[in-house]
């Protein structure tokens, strides 16, 4: 219990000075998310319970779109482009444009029936070197941690790491089937999704090394030496949104200048909420 | 456990000291906030009211939330006293979603925790009961934007007082040709005299519903409604009866097995993660016609319906035969 009422005033304290976070931010990396989605590498009849963490977020600044009169939030509709109504829900289908202003009608079930199903499955193919695989096809990484079984888990990251293989497999996720690539990393498993092969251009598409011009001897030892000397390591952390962190700061300084004319919610913005509550507290007293 | 913490703002701006975010983090939540709103008529604590739950229809969490009061005194008598299971939209239908059974961390004091071992979790649970308004405010401010609800009480817990048809479609059939279906299950009841209750799944199928007298055993209403599922499918072909041809093309099956300790069904009147917000909607029999769709009960047209068609359903509790 005192470990409770500590957490509680440290709540408390934060509280009384609130902190803008920087997205970003040391703190906000390691941060371990629930999992999303539990199931199973399976290799022909072995199986390894796994649970799938989010690895990756997109920190890009994003912005609310106000009426500049008033300062309230703006809503997008759905708009009819022949007569302008707003449309509801109910009376919207989808709709495959296959030639302009032509499109093919499906009916929910239709796509329904057709959807792959999600069998809760990392299913594995192959294994191939994972040096070999090439990363221009590579999508979206997770994290997979073990799910129970701790054992299966470490035997299988320990088998990649020492043979240097990674498994290609599929798995689905939500409604979509994606080839996947599971291989060992941090010490752990991360699997990550794939694009299909018709999903990705090549350069070949628009050049072809034969078409050009061989370099001159002199400028080839030149560009190569200049390439030498700024060679190094290179970490990740040395990069940051530049943007980002201006746009922070800017709030920051919006906010200290007590010049921020929006906040939500005020109780009046939940009118319909409260008017709601005394209304059904009022049914459920008088029953 | 967890004090109401008051706003050092008095109201002015409204911040949540539980994520001790003041603004949106970018990208973390889209446009997103956190705020914290405090209301002397209730005690729960309602945050990120204008986060986005159903983002086709951009519904927000203060409109589910809404929903779920006004809908309440229609839906706490079927809450009252059972076991929940969560089904969780942090993020809205689209993002991930999960299905919790147990009271998570930082469960309210006036939220009623009951604890029984749980056979597919192989373990005690502490599932949420929803006895009070409070109770179904802090659900719906959980994203729980799915309510679903075990079969029998707390106070007999073995013992089932609703017994549970759950019709669906398998493809190129349709809600239609559940419709028909239902009222075939309808009249196997009510050949033996049985009152038998019909809400839309607010997904693609209908759930039968009979109100039980007290005593029965799962295992023998279990029996009863695959009785009566056996029966129908030996007249009719694309009704099939048994769970391992439930998924054939072309076939509608009529499912006994949730009539299970510890099974659930989605609550009448609770809502699904569907895109078009949809409701599982109790209906009258003659409402029922082909035609209607589950879409025509959601978050805006449900709390319209003046009738209860499932009034009074635990005044009728029926007799099954052995």
């Amino acid at each position: 219990m005192a470990e409770v009422s500590e957490k509680d005033n440290e709540k408390k304290r934060k509280a009384a000075a609130p902190v803008i976070p920087h997205p970003g931010e040391s703190t906000q990396q390691g941060k371990a998310g629930r999992p999303f989605w539990s199931g199973s590498i399976t290799i022909g009849l072995v199986n390894v319970p796994v649970r799938l963490h989010t690895m990756v977020r997109d920190l890009s600044v994003s912005f609310r779109l106000l009426h500049k009169a008033d300062g309230q939030p703006l809503r997008y509709d759905r708009v009819c482009t022949k007569d302008d109504r707003v449309i509801p829900w109910a009376e919207t289908v989808k709709g495959y444009e296959v030639r302009k202003g032509e499109y093919v009608i499906f009916e929910p079930e239709e796509l329904k029936a057709i959807m792959p199903e999600s069998n809760r499955k990392i299913r594995i193919e192959k294994f191939v070197f994972y040096l070999s695989l090439d990363p221009v096809y590579f999508e979206t990484s997770y994290i997979l941690t073990p799910d129970r079984s701790e054992e299966a888990y470490s035997l299988f990251v320990t088998a990649l790491q020492d043979l240097g293989r990674a498994a290609i497999g599929t798995i689905t996720l939500r409604t979509k089937e994606y080839p996947v690539v599971v291989h060992a990393y941090g010490g752990g498993l991360i699997v990550t999704t794939l694009r299909y092969a018709d999903e990705v251009t090549l350069p070949q598409a628009f050049i072809t090394s034969a078409d050009l011009p061989a370099p001159k001897e002199a400028e080839l030892a030149l560009a190569k030496r200049i390439i030498n000397d700024l060679s190094g390591d290179f970490s990740m952390n040395d990069y940051h949104d530049r943007y980002r962190e201006a746009v922070m700061n800017l709030i920051e300084k919006k906010l200290a200048g007590e010049k921020v004319v929006y906040a939500e919610p005020h109780p009046e913005e939940a009118k319909e909420l409260m008017q709601a509550l005394k209304e059904t507290l009022s049914t459920l007293s008088a029953k | 456990m967890c004090p109401r913490i008051k706003c050092p703002c008095e109201g002015k701006i409204l911040f949540s000291a539980e994520n001790d975010n003041f603004l949106p983090m970018a990208g973390d939540e889209g446009t997103g906030s956190k705020e914290t709103l405090i209301s002397d008529l209730t005690r729960v604590r309602f945050t990120n009211l204008d986060k986005i739950m159903y983002p086709p229809l951009y519904v927000t969490k203060k409109e589910v939330i809404t929903y779920y009061i006004r809908v309440a005194p229609r839906l706490l008598p079927f809450l009252s006293d059972r076991p929940v299971t969560m089904h969780r939209f942090p993020d809205g239908t689209g993002g991930e979603d999960f299905y919790e059974k147990d009271a998570p961390q930082g469960t309210p004091e006036f939220v009623k925790i009951f604890s029984h071992y749980s056979g597919t979790a192989d373990r005690e649970v502490n599932f949420v009961v929803c006895n009070n308004l409070d109770t179904l405010i802090w659900l719906a401010n959980l994203a729980s934007l799915e309510i679903h609800i075990t079969l029998s009480k707390t106070g007999a817990y073995e013992s089932p007082d609703l017994l549970l048809f759950d019709i669906d479609p398998e493809p190129p059939l349709s809600f239609d040709d559940v419709i028909d279906v239902s009222f075939v299950v309808r009249e196997h009841l009510e050949d033996t005299g049985i009152l038998a209750y019909v809400k839309t799944s607010g997904k693609k199928g209908l759930h039968i519903v009979v109100p039980l007298h007290a005593g029965y055993r799962f295992g023998e209403v279990r029996e009863f409604a695959h009785h009566i599922g056996k029966n129908i499918a030996k007249d009719t072909s694309h009704v099939v009866s048994e769970f391992p041809r439930s998924r054939d093309p072309g076939t509608i099956f009529v499912d006994y097995l949730q009539n299970a300790q510890g099974k659930t069904m989605v609550a009448p009147y609770s809502l699904r993660g569907t895109p078009a917000a949809t409701v599982s909607m109790p209906l009258q029999w003659d409402e029922l016609k082909r035609g209607v769709r589950a879409e025509d009960f959601n978050i805006k047209t449900a709390i319209s319906k003046k009738e209860e068609p499932w009034g009074g359903i635990f005044d009728n509790k029926q007799k099954i035969g052995k």
